[in-house]
């Protein structure tokens, strides 16, 4: 089976300091790919390596077969790559359906639309993530668990056809949880690709297809996540070596 | 219903403008010219710092290129006035093209003052050129039809108004907006950030130098020092950022107030009205930061407090 | 404000007979230091300003008009020689500036930043006609007795109130560097500087703290009008194209290191020489900010300042 995007020996260098170091990885259509690791260990980087913010120093990254290393971050988003920020970044002057409105307007399914209909779909992915009440307010008048999902609203409205969902969990309470869960399922249940980053192991182990580890922007472990999470290498990444 | 009010507002609004030369003396159709260039300047300038959101301050290059435009085809090479704008307008377009690029990728106040220096330079460039008339410039045929170059004027505000509020209904439009609230956002989301704003920045010169060139006919004289003249750059800002940058007639509204309230006071005591602009520009930064399109806004249902409140919400 | 006038004070005194292409190129490249000194202290305000206070104040030029005119004050009215007079000048200019940040600036700090480039405009506008309106428009020097001398070294000529601008320029922008560096008032406006909340944990009150900042930026600006008023001419419309000027300084030495005003203030001072002596009056300015423009594009932080 073909992946959909593929991570080919990419390496990043900032300053001397490896943050990530020869990676390679595929991400196949329809599923929800784990990402784990210890903090530092080069997770939201690889993130904006595949999104484009950042580029690679070396090693390829190929989207539906074709090498994108060289296209610019928009160019990427326009082809289907969506991605929600770790530390947010809405619009905050912008309503909260104009802020959406923007990825239906440009991303992937954009070319054509009309101002109307962008603000349309909008309010769909709005409800979609359960953020349908406060299409009016300011952005920057929503608190932390909305901005999440406006966040995973924007990426969506792209219409893309890979999603990197960086952190969403973060600061959230069980139920909370437990709603984005379902939201990033029924995501997948579109025909979408997610890559997940999160620290919460619990809600990811039950929630991705399979688990990719990262340690100082290494990948150590690449396997369902049974197995996985009982990997000598990973456990002693997040607690340290035995002491027999 | 509610959609036809504004629309018929500013019709009768343009209409009762265009017929003022009838009503009023000369002097107020001069003070008339003047006010609409500004406003066209103003405007023009919200479209690369109001929506974009990228202060610039080389529009008074744009203003210079589109005089000398002007000047250069009617003085020299004695060719009609349209022909000299469209050369104006050609030279600002290719100017903000070919600087845009490596300007446009400087952020926030880096690239003021890029464009500052930009505009400090053009003038001592042009001082040198020979077929501008270097320093001491060059005249122009006289036209004595006040009444062309007003109505001249206020067709140049009302397209260049018309252009602004179409760009708020296009996909190009909303692209500014959000790379003014977030740039790296909006480029992750789809939009291709370098051309649109250099796109925008052509745009804004475009309708600077059309008005460079109406004025510089207008008066039929044209020197390096005044033609690139800053403070015309900070005063169009001003009058932008005072009416509400960002809006479609915030900047309209600011060049008006902001021109009168000068007017009256250059009446009076020529050195103070300068000095009133100045104080008006504190008091104005300090009360009411976004603009009057804001205020009229708020106003209504916060009153006063509304200025205290922007105090608050800014001081230490 | 005339715009392609190269400074008087940038232009070159070479008066020997047996001028040797060496020796202009170094008289030259001399007089352009010397210019440089005088522009660091210009400009080291502004920079300091810039970079703790995140305020671009674009009547910085103004504020060193004042100051010039303060110090020709003292000298006409008091006799007070306008070196020996700094620390006065400098200090009344330091009260000035605290007054203007504590009275107005404060109310605007936490807004944009263009909100600061308005407000300092409309500053500029209100000083520069203030100034035009109590001392005319007359150009004025401050002449003490000494202001026709030159000295010596070897074939160069050196006027003497030039070097001891310079001399005063560059003990100031170290003394500044070092008050920075290891005295408690100047690490808690370093500390302003990235955190407001560290700040207060060095004691002293947030406002105050501001203020003394602005103000030991306006006592400088106040400082190099006097020294600028020896060695040329001011007038109440020179502050527009010093601003200019020290905003290109800042830029090019870069705002995060107070010894880059120095770099960027030779820099400048040469190459203004040296344009002036091989293209022509107009291009000295030009030349300035065609250097700026290109470090602004290749290296934005500054010659001296860290990469991003």
């Amino acid at each position: 089976m073909k992946a959909l995007l593929e991570v080919a020996s990419v390496t990043r260098l900032f300053s001397g300091v490896v943050a990530v170091n020869d990676v390679s990885f595929s991400l196949f259509r329809r599923e929800i790919l784990g990402v784990i690791g210890p903090n530092g260990a080069g997770k939201t980087t690889l993130v904006s390596l595949i999104s484009g913010t950042i580029s690679p120093t070396a090693g390829d990254i190929l989207f539906e077969s074709r090498s994108i290393t060289r296209l610019s971050a928009y160019r990427r988003g326009r082809l289907g790559i969506a991605r929600t920020f770790q530390i947010m970044r809405p619009f905050p002057g912008l309503s909260v359906l104009d802020n959406v409105a923007v990825g239906a307007l440009f991303g992937h399914g954009g070319s054509g639309r009309t101002l109307a209909n962008a603000r349309e779909r909008a309010r769909e992915q709005l409800r979609f993530v359960g953020l349908g009440s406060v299409l009016d307010r300011r952005a920057d008048e929503l608190g932390g668990p909305a901005r999440k999902r406006l966040e995973l609203a924007k990426a969506l409205a792209m219409q893309p056809k890979v999603l990197l969902c960086d952190e969403v969990m973060a600061g959230l309470n069980l139920v909370e949880i437990d709603e984005v869960i379902d939201v990033i399922r029924r995501v997948r249940d579109q025909g979408i690709s997610i890559l997940v980053i999160e620290h919460v192991i619990k809600a990811i182990k039950d929630l991705s297809d399979r688990l990719l580890v990262l340690h100082h922007g290494e990948k150590i472990a690449d396997d369902k996540p049974d197995a996985v999470l009982s990997d000598e290498r990973v456990i002693e990444a997040y607690l340290g070596r035995r002491r027999d | 219903m509610k959609r036809l009010l504004p629309i018929l507002a500013t019709t009768v609004a343009v209409v009762i403008l265009a017929a003022i030369p009838w009503f009023g003396s000369d002097v107020l159709v001069q003070f008339g010219i003047n006010t609409l260039l500004l406003a066209v300047l103003a405007q023009g300038w919200n479209i690369i710092g109001g929506y974009c959101g990228y202060p610039s301050f080389g529009n008074s290059t744009f203003y210079g290129l589109g005089g000398y435009g002007v000047g250069i085809a009617m003085a020299q090479w004695h060719l009609p006035f349209a022909i000299g704008m469209c050369l104006g307008a050609a030279l600002a377009v290719i100017f903000a093209f070919l600087l845009g690029l490596p300007v446009l990728r400087l952020k926030g106040h880096y690239f003021a003052i890029a464009t500052l220096a930009l505009a400090f330079a053009m003038s001592a460039i042009v001082s040198n050129v020979g077929i501008a008339g270097q320093n001491i410039g060059l005249v122009l045929p006289p036209l004595n039809n006040d009444l062309l170059f007003y109505e001249l004027s206020l067709g140049l505000l009302v397209v260049t108004t018309l252009a602004v509020f179409q760009l708020t209904r296009t996909r190009f439009g909303f692209g500014l907006i959000a790379i003014r609230e977030n740039e790296e956002a909006a480029a992750v989301m789809g939009v291709n950030t370098t051309l649109y704003k250099i796109l925008a920045f052509a745009l804004s010169g475009l309708f600077t130098a059309l008005a460079g060139g109406i004025h510089a006919y207008w008066i039929t004289f044209l020197d390096p020092e005044s033609a690139f003249d800053i403070g015309l750059n900070v005063k169009m800002m001003i009058m932008a950022v005072f009416g509400g940058p960002g809006s479609v007639l915030g900047p309209v509204f600011g060049a008006f107030v902001l021109s009168t309230v000068s007017e009256l006071l250059a009446s009076e005591v020529t050195t103070v009205a300068s000095l009133f602009f100045g104080v008006v520009i504190v008091a104005a930064v300090v009360l009411m930061p976004r603009g009057l399109a804001d205020l009229s806004r708020r106003f209504r249902a916060e009153g006063w407090r509304y200025l205290a409140n922007n105090i608050r919400t800014y001081r230490l | 404000m005339r715009v392609g006038q190269a400074d008087e004070a940038s232009e070159p005194s070479c008066r020997s007979n047996e001028v040797t292409a060496v020796t202009l190129v170094a008289q030259v490249l001399l007089n352009g230091v010397l210019l440089g000194g005088l522009y660091a202290i210009m400009a080291l305000g502004l920079a300091l300003v810039w970079g703790v206070l995140n305020i671009v104040n674009l009547a910085h030029g103004a504020f060193i008009m004042l100051g010039g005119y303060l110090a020709w004050y003292l000298y006409s009215y008091l006799s007070i020689d306008p070196f020996l007079g700094l620390p006065i000048t400098a200090g009344v200019m330091f009260a000035l500036g605290y007054g203007v940040q504590r009275g107005l600036l404060n109310f605007i700090v936490r807004a944009p930043m263009f909100n600061t480039l308005l407000i300092t405009f409309g500053l500029d506008v209100v000083i520069t006609y203030l100034a035009q309106l109590l001392f005319s428009a007359d150009f004025r020097t401050i002449n003490p007795s000494y202001a026709g001398n030159d000295i010596m070294f070897g074939p160069l000529i050196v006027p003497q109130v030039r070097l001891l601008a310079f001399a005063a320029a560059i003990v100031l922008t170290v003394g500044m560097w070092l008050f920075l560096l290891k005295s408690r008032l100047g690490r808690a406006i370093r500390a302003t500087a990235q955190n407001l909340v560290a700040a207060r944990l060095y004691g002293v009150e947030p406002r105050h703290l501001y203020a003394t900042t602005f103000g030991i930026g306006i006592g400088l600006a106040g400082t190099a009008g006097a020294l600028y008023g020896a060695v040329s001419q001011i007038n109440p419309y020179i502050g527009a194209a010093l601003t200019a000027k020290c905003f290109a300084i800042s830029i090019i030495g870069g705002l995060d290191n107070p010894l880059g005003v120095i770099v960027g203030g030779i820099v400048l001072g040469v190459v203004e020489s040296f344009a002036l002596l091989y293209i022509g009056a107009t291009f000295g300015d030009v030349a300035s900010f065609c250097v700026l423009v290109a470090v602004l594009i290749v290296r934005p932080s500054g010659l001296l300042g860290r990469t991003a």
